[in-house]
């Protein structure tokens, strides 16, 4: 097969410099700047601090402002598209948290009102307006999201998978970041000058940019530009500072340059990551130094006039930088008036006419997360990518945590005929876990890096695994509830930077990393109850690309909160009891042939809404009637609560049209309510394929003997997923 | 100022949750942050919150905060010069 090219093919933006491509096209020849003090919510405080606020009305239907943006930018993205997207992935750091943060101001305590708080709510909005069957993926890596969406938009169609992918990313100002990066004391009161001498903070932002990437040999007619390579990684350092090297920026840019099939050298412009922060910009410029030498071509951070918009400014200096190509166009590093000379870089002060190829755009984030991205004119040759099919992933090790605690013991408990429903106690998660390494981590964080221990343990390998990836479908719910909290109680006036730090969803991923020194890839996906599959498939993407000695974890695993998750959950909330867990995952690439692994695949991802044929086409997918009898000996169907009606509709569909005739395995019958229960299902799935026989009472009241078959983990309700597990 | 340095060491062990640390761990001139402690720069900002609410001292540049947070007395010695809280 002949190598393929990634072509952009649209792009939207909306930003405080202006709303859709004209308008910023037009600011970014005037060097105009969005940033200007806050008025979106009262503030405490006497004088505002300076943000990047989209003050012209955007609104675009009754969702919060996170979606609005989204939507605006997804529309302008498409509108010449002849068909929608064959997928979605965003990356969005906060989703309805404004809303969510006025609805916990009043006081409100009707689930309906938060309906729209996941942080995947905002893909699952574009997916139904633009009628996008899926998969629908939401990257939530802090401020890398948005190039790190991009990475695997593109891995998802080098694997010939989809056709057309919308990539991108989005967030709105909320209290949540505008004090919390306050608290940081990150915040340059008088507005970001990046790189500048007398820099003194970022400003927070708001805005949202997708991009239309498809793959093909030929550019078509409405190629804007290419995407030539993407790298990723994580410093493992430190949960909110970067490297002081820039060591994952180095490997980040690296990668990118490699998969370019480019040297540094033919890149003609970088637009920097620059937040306007003293350790950001001095740990960049240090990577840049490490890179270019004394040959770094002409280079500017657009966050001085546009400010950062966290999730968003990945893909909003990605749609910039496609732009600057079009127009002969080096950005202006606003903000900027004496650069430091102690970072050694010569930012461009003023915006200036050059010819550009070949351009690099870095994006770091929170828990050590970079993503690198090299665009390239449509006119110049590039390297195509080779098509990488999808891999099955080897499970060399494997864990759970339930009501009834770890693997050993939830089998044991389902064997005797119980349920493994219920919260563990928070000493119990920590058992392994030196308390001083985990004296600011609360439950999530906690149990994420207890289930990586464990996985690894199992898995008996020698070498820690380098990638990590987490799927989780409300994130830290306990930091991200005490940061609010504290916020409210002293009237806005004092905020937990340690809260705020742990209340990103990475957050739980970062610690394993620097728990493992994980440096490669390091990626959080949120999607509510698929969540772990959504972590599962972008494994298996980036496995393409891993080494055959590399390892890396997928886990997913949710926390209970007492006050937050029923009113996120709307199947917390129908339940009658408390639950919480996930499941962990030791990978390797499957490799030898026969393999002697369990393997696990994500063979099927679609939006049920809509989708008439959904059943039907998972079974074709899936080899056929004959096939999905002969090949698995258990189903186990994730029906979520809310979702009982729909779910057992399109199970007894799928049973009946298949014939299906040996045990199946209701699972979260018996695990209780949480979004990431798949993963403890998956876990489960694997520990019974070793074992080889399925206990009497998830059986059907006898013993049930698999015999060399496996288990198909499928998800029911608003989407339609299927992990196979097989021997 | 006795009494303020005891009054911190439990301040500090309690903010930061350090388990297993006792007031007597806690050496009076060494080094603050990156030191035995394991106290780092989120640390530090939360000690910063704490001596806001607490003291009413507030610290709000870095390099404010590099002398402030040199040691266990250096702390002490600001909060006592600064805040109108603490009975001399």
């Amino acid at each position: 097969m002949t190598g393929l090219h990634i072509y952009i093919t649209g792009m939207g933006i909306i930003s405080p410099v202006g709303n859709g491509l004209d308008q910023t096209r037009a600011a970014i020849k005037q060097s105009k700047s969005g940033i200007q003090p806050l008025t979106l919510f009262p503030v405490a405080q006497s004088d505002p601090l300076p943000v990047g606020e989209i003050t012209e009305s955007f609104d675009t239907g009754d969702v919060p402002r996170t979606h609005n943006l989204a939507l605006v930018a997804a529309r302008e993205a498409t509108v010449g598209a002849q068909r929608s997207p064959d997928a979605i992935v965003i990356g969005v750091t906060t989703g309805g948290i404004l809303t969510t943060e006025e609805n916990l101001k009043d006081g409100y305590t009707d689930p309906q009102l938060f309906a729209h708080h996941s942080v995947g709510s905002v893909a699952e909005h574009l997916a139904g307006q633009l009628d996008c069957k899926g998969p629908v993926i939401t990257v939530s890596t802090a401020c890398s999201s948005g190039t790190v969406a991009i990475k695997i938009a593109v891995d998802l169609l080098n694997n010939g998978r989809v056709k057309s992918v919308l990539a991108g990313g989005a967030d709105s100002l909320c209290r949540l970041t505008y004090y919390g990066f306050n608290a940081l004391q990150l915040i340059d009161p008088n507005g970001a000058h990046p790189f500048d001498k007398n820099r003194n903070g970022m400003s927070v932002s708001e805005g949202a940019a997708m991009l239309l990437l498809e793959s093909g040999t030929q550019p078509p007619e409405s190629a804007i530009a290419k995407v030539l390579g993407v790298g990723l990684s994580c410093d493992a350092y430190h949960p909110a500072a970067p490297h002081p090297e820039g060591a994952g920026g180095i490997a980040a840019m690296r990668t990118a340059i490699k998969e370019a099939g480019i040297s540094h050298s033919d890149i003609d412009y970088i637009n920097l990551h620059g937040t306007g922060t003293f350790h950001n910009d001095l740990s960049e410029a240090r990577a840049i130094n490490t890179i270019f030498g004394g040959a770094k071509p002409p280079l500017s951070s657009v966050k001085g006039a546009f400010g950062h918009s966290l999730a968003a400014a990945g893909a909003i200096e990605t749609v910039v930088s496609a732009l600057c190509m079009q127009d002969r166009l080096i950005p202006a590093n606003k903000g900027c008036e004496v650069p430091d000379p102690d970072l050694n870089l010569d930012p461009v002060l003023k915006p200036s006419a050059a010819e550009l190829r070949t351009v690099l755009s870095n994006s770091f984030g929170f828990g050590g997360n970079n993503a690198a991205i090299i665009l390239g004119s449509t006119a110049k040759d590039s390297r195509p990518f080779t098509p990488t099919p999808t891999a099955d992933l080897a499970v060399a090790g494997c864990a759970c945590l339930t009501g009834s605690g770890d693997a050993g013991q939830t089998l044991d408990a389902l064997s005797r005929g119980q349920d493994c429903r219920g919260i563990l106690p928070d000493g119990k998660i920590s058992q392994k876990l030196s308390p001083n390494a985990v004296r600011r981590l609360k439950r999530l964080p906690r149990m994420g890096l207890s289930l990586a221990i464990a996985a690894y343990e199992d898995s008996g390998l020698s070498d820690a695994p380098s990638s990590v990836i987490f799927g989780t479908g409300w994130g830290p719910l306990s930091e991200t509830y005490d940061f609010l909290q504290k916020l409210l109680e002293s009237s806005e006036e004092l905020t937990s930077p340690t809260n705020f730090v742990g209340s990103v969803h990475n957050s739980p991923a970062g610690q394993i990393a620097i728990h493992f020194q994980s440096t490669g890839a390091n990626i959080t996906t949120v999607g509510d109850d698929y969540s772990f599959e959504q972590a599962l498939m972008t494994a298996a993407l980036l496995s393409g690309g891993m080494a055959d000695d590399d390892t890396m974890f997928v886990i997913g695993a949710d926390e209970h909160h007492e006050r937050l998750s029923h009113l996120f959950d709307r199947s917390v909330s129908l339940d009658t009891g408390r639950s919480d867990g996930g499941g962990a995952l030791c990978i390797k690439k499957s490799g030898a042939d026969p393999c002697p692994w369990i393997r696990i695949r994500v063979s099927f991802f679609e939006r049920a809404e809509s989708n008439l044929q959904v059943v039907s086409s998972l079974v074709s997918q899936l080899g056929g009637e004959e096939a999905i009898r002969e090949k698995y000996g258990l189903v186990m169907p994730g029906i979520p609560l809310a979702y009982r009606n729909t779910g057992e509709k399109q199970l007894k569909d799928f049973l009946s049209r298949t014939g299906f005739v040996n045990p199946v395995f209701d699972y979260r019958k018996l695990t209780g309510e949480y979004a990431s229960a798949s993963a403890t299902a998956a876990a489960l799935a694997v520990r019974l394929i070793q074992k080889g026989i399925i206990p009497e009472p998830l059986g059907g009241g006898k013993p049930c003997r698999l015999e060399g078959r496996g288990a198909l983990v499928i998800g029911l309700g608003r989407y339609v997923t299927a992990m196979e597990v097989l021997p | 100022m006795e009494q303020l340095i005891k009054e911190l060491k439990l301040k500090i062990i309690d903010t930061l949750n350090l388990e297993g640390v006792t007031p007597d761990d806690i050496d009076m001139d060494a080094q603050l942050v990156g030191g035995d402690l394991g106290i780092d720069s989120i640390d530090v900002l939360e000690l910063v919150l704490m001596m806001e609410k607490d003291y009413a001292v507030v610290v709000k540049d870095r390099e404010l905060g590099a002398k402030v947070f040199v040691s266990l007395r250096t702390l002490a010695e600001y909060i006592y010069e600064k805040s109108p809280e603490v009975s001399r």
